[in-house]
């Protein structure tokens, strides 16, 4: 099957839609409200493209590929409609001291597309219409309704990933914003401080509270949650030698396809911490000492054959921390039944 | 696993347990299984939810305006009543009109004109209004087909402003595989300067009823929604008493509408009926392939469906020879600076002379009016004698819409007719859609800076926000939002010096 984009024929599989396929032969067609896990909508009004028979040029995020369909993603037509349409999202969005708008959170795509695919003539600004909850005292998710484009992925996200349902689109027209069942802050909802909504907002609307103002690193750090078992994958920022934000690598790519748990996401204050354990450490004579790796397992085990020598080995317990991957529970139980020789073994999360 | 929707008993649970007030919507969410944010979502989306307290609803539509509507506000306002200033309440014929703290109309105008009895006329608001429903018989008789062909030959056109001929929308829903069908009728009439529906349902409830029990057989369906306007308590309670001397063998189910004059729109307003948001979805589907909960739905509105028994009774080809430029008879409102404002059911393509000549004659000297409602924008004298149909409103730039006709006199400054107009597009657009959401408040802010100091700089970027606006706009809200404004422009050059 195959449909033709800009004269060329490209294949292309059922129920597959205009944009992936022209994604896919490197058409560059911008979107503000697309987000891969989440159901298309077609509202933000980016991805219009001609479709041949159609008066009305069509959403490409919605628009399904059909056999032998003409499609032009590249035209005086589609430049001007996004030029112009560019030049009305500017004018309902903070802006910077260059009129562009305003880079925030992990970047702001708005801002990349009017670089890239320019603006038609500028317009006045508007005044702010979207209320905030500025009683809202959540540590972690802060909402800027000057950078919203209400393109709503934060509010699809939370119903359609999380299942959550803590943010609605609330109020009509020009006054809608991102809120909350009476507009109570996200401690008093049914939000799990998740950060998800963060992760899909294209324009930083949405950004960590703490941190607040700092970039993104250029290269984060990619390494493995420590919160439990699951293995998410999380790209530390650092910037001068502090970690800044931890975010998910993009969807599809890691085995938590984008997502984060609040403590994977906002829980790292704990790096820096002045109480950190930093090294091995063992009570000798009621005080805790730093040592080496070797000396703390020597000491352990001596403690543990000790108590098996004066008590018997059910006189063991071992429970391992819900941290633990399954293949170190599964050594932590061996330890356990063919080292120690109890039946005495627990995992924290199995209660 | 949470609902998305709460289906048609939302609205409903919502208004009873006090709409947006704060509280509600956790508790309705306890009863509904629908999440607390979505409820107070939908709740601030409608007018009559998201206030609860106004005592007092005063229309600041255009014939309204004309009538001192704003003199009204602002002495309520100065005798400490909780007013509020709202988009047209469908009585510009007795304006300026208000309801009050129970959606009841206080009218400080007249009454509204009707032509007399008229047994020539298919829907004769004058007429005597019974429960025979005879046509509802023949159509069993001639089966369903023949119905649909006569439909056909009368070139019967959607009376809800698209104009789009209703027998490919009957064929459409009949022919679907999916037997479990919906018909829904479209009795939301918020198109300002429009007040036909309203007559249809309070003097003639059993010819639109006898419609609808028509269309709902003749496509399948079992199961029949009346979307009405919650504003319009009075037809309700004419439609429900006539539905309880017909008994017609169909089920009949009312919605009210509370408050949003996008949900008109027939996609909005099956996201309504399902207890969301009224926001119009993206076409395709149609409804008459995936409409209420998904099924094949027809949706009409009310003067359309009342013009069924005529057509099934007298034929196609009778009610097609009514119209002078396209088929048919139809229903004009016209208010505004006029004698006898009211209803007119007159063929098709009369003149705006014509017209005013049925209605009494002009008030002053005329100097532009809108033939289709605010969406289809102003037009100035010179058209007095174009027909008023579909295709020649068109092609000057205008359209029939409703054909909620309102005329304005030389009394009036065109640039603060249009910002009215740029009002109630800000107020009634639902904000889904960027370059309606932000083009709606861009014309509004333009028109008023330029009241402001009458410069015309802040008029320069009407035209390029408006094509934007018709490019990329989900809706036709958005298609035609900036026409009060555009067409203001374009024929009064001399109000924007
Ligand atoms: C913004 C907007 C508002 C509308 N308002 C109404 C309305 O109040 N009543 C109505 O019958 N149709 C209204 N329509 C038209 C409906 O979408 C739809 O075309 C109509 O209900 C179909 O019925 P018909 O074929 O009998 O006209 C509106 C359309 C738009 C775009
Ligand atoms: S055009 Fe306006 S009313 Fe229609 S969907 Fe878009 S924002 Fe809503």
């Amino acid at each position: 099957m195959k449909v033709i984009i800009d004269g060329e024929a490209v294949d292309f599989e059922l129920g597959e839609t205009v944009l992936e396929v022209a994604q896919r032969v490197g058409r560059s067609i911008p979107t503000l409200c697309h987000e891969k896990r989440l159901d298309p909508v077609g509202a933000c009004r980016m991805c219009l493209v001609e479709v041949q028979g159609q008066r009305r040029l069509q959403p490409s995020c919605t628009w399904k590929a059909t056999e032998g369909a003409v499609i032009t993603t590249q035209s005086q037509r589609i430049d001007t409609h996004r030029q112009v349409l560019l030049s009305m999202y500017v004018a309902d969005h903070a802006v910077d001291d260059q009129g562009l708008p305003k880079q925030r959170g992990v970047g702001n795509q708005l801002r990349d597309q009017v670089l890239e695919y320019g603006t038609g003539p500028q317009l006045p600004q508007l005044p702010l219409r979207r209320a905030v909850r500025e009683h809202d005292a959540n540590p972690y998710i802060h909402f800027d309704a000057e950078a919203c484009v209400l393109c709503a992925a934060c509010v699809r996200y939370c119903d359609e990933v999380e299942a959550v349902n803590a943010i609605a689109l609330v109020e009509r027209g020009g006054r809608t914003t991102i809120g909350t069942a009476d507009q109570q802050g996200l401690l008093d909802s049914s939000c799990e401080l998740c950060g998800g909504c963060i992760a899909v907002c294209p324009t930083g609307a949405m950004t960590e509270r703490p941190s607040l103002g700092i970039p993104p690193a250029p290269e984060p750090i990619r390494s493995t949650c420590n919160f439990c078992g699951v293995g998410c994958q999380v790209d530390l920022h650092v910037t001068d030698g502090r970690l800044t934000r931890v975010t998910s690598p993009p969807p599809g790519t890691t085995v938590n396809d984008g997502n984060l748990c609040v403590k994977g996401r906002f829980a790292s204050e704990f790096v820096h911490h002045p109480d950190r354990l930093q090294t091995p450490m063992v009570r000798r004579n009621g005080v805790l000492e730093p040592t080496t790796w070797e000396d703390a397992l020597q000491t352990a085990a001596k403690g543990l054959l000790g108590v098996k020598r004066r008590h018997g080995a059910d006189a063991l317990g071992f429970v391992s921390s819900s941290r633990c991957t399954g293949e170190e529970n599964y050594l932590m139980q061996k330890l356990a039944r063919a080292a120690f020789g109890t039946n005495n073994c627990h995992q924290c999360a199995a209660t | 696993m949470k609902k998305k929707s709460g289906g048609t008993e939302v609205m409903h649970a919502l208004e009873e347990a006090g709409g947006a007030r704060s509280g509600v919507a956790r508790a309705v969410s306890g009863q509904t299984g629908v999440p607390e944010a979505t409820l107070y979502g939908v709740s601030t989306f409608y007018t009559l939810l998201a206030k609860p307290d106004v005592e007092l609803r005063i229309c600041q539509g255009t014939s309204c305006a004309l009538a001192g509507a704003f003199e009204h506000i602002a002495e309520a306002r100065a005798n400490g009543v909780k007013v509020e200033a709202v988009s047209c309440l469908g009585q510009c014929d007795r304006a300026p009109a208000a309801l009050d703290a129970r959606l009841e109309p206080v009218i400080w105008g007249g009454e509204g004109h009707v032509l007399p009895a008229d047994p020539e006329l298919p829907i004769d608001l004058g007429g005597a209004d019974t429960a025979e429903w005879s046509a509802l018989e023949k159509a069993k008789r001639i089966g369903a087909e023949a119905v649909i062909d006569e439909i056909r030959a009368a070139g019967l056109q959607g009376r809800g402003g698209a104009g789009f001929p209703a027998h490919i929308k009957w064929s459409g829903v009949r022919s679907q595989a999916e037997t479990e069908r919906y018909v829904v009728v479209n009795a939301d009439e918020g198109e300002p300067g429009t007040f036909k529906d309203r007559e249809v349902m309070l003097r003639r409830p059993h010819r639109m009823l006898e419609g609808l029990a028509i269309a709902a057989w003749a496509v399948g369906a079992k199961v029949a929604w009346i979307y009405i306007r919650g504003e319009f308590q009075a037809c309700r309670r004419a439609l429900e008493r006539a539905l309880a001397e017909a008994k017609p063998d169909l089920e009949v189910r009312f919605y009210d509408g509370h408050g949003a004059y996008i949900c008109g729109e027939e996609t909005a307003l099956l996201e309504s009926l399902e207890g969301k948001r009224g926001m119009p979805r993206l076409k395709p589907p149609f409804p008459t392939e995936a409409g209420l909960f998904g099924k094949p739905t027809l949706i009409h509105n009310v003067e359309t469906l009342a013009c069924v028994p005529a057509i099934v009774e007298r034929g196609g080809d009778w009610f097609r020879g009514l119209g002078r430029t396209e088929a048919g008879s139809k229903l004009y409102c016209i208010s505004g600076h006029v004698e006898k404002p009211g209803v007119y059911e007159l063929p098709i393509g009369v003149t705006l002379e014509e017209l005013v000549q049925h209605a009494g004659g002009y008030v002053g000297t005329p100097k532009a009016f809108s033939p289709g409602g605010a969406s289809s924008g102003f037009l100035p004298m010179a058209f007095r004698d174009t027909p008023l149909d579909f295709k020649s409103l068109q092609a000057a730039g205008s359209m029939l819409g409703s054909a909620g006709v309102v005329v304005l006199n030389d009394s009036v400054d065109m640039a603060e007719a249009a910002r009215w107009g740029q009002v109630f597009f800000e107020d009634e657009t639902c904000g889904q859609c960027a370059p309606c959401r932000i083009g709606c408040s861009l014309q509004r802010q333009s028109i008023d800076r330029y009241l402001a100091d009458r410069d015309a700089e802040h008029l320069a970027h009407v035209g390029v926000v408006h094509g934007e606006m018709d490019e990329g706009s989900i809706c036709g809200l958005g298609m035609t939002a900036s026409l009060p404004l555009l067409s203001a422009m374009k024929h009064f050059p001399g109000d924007f010096v």
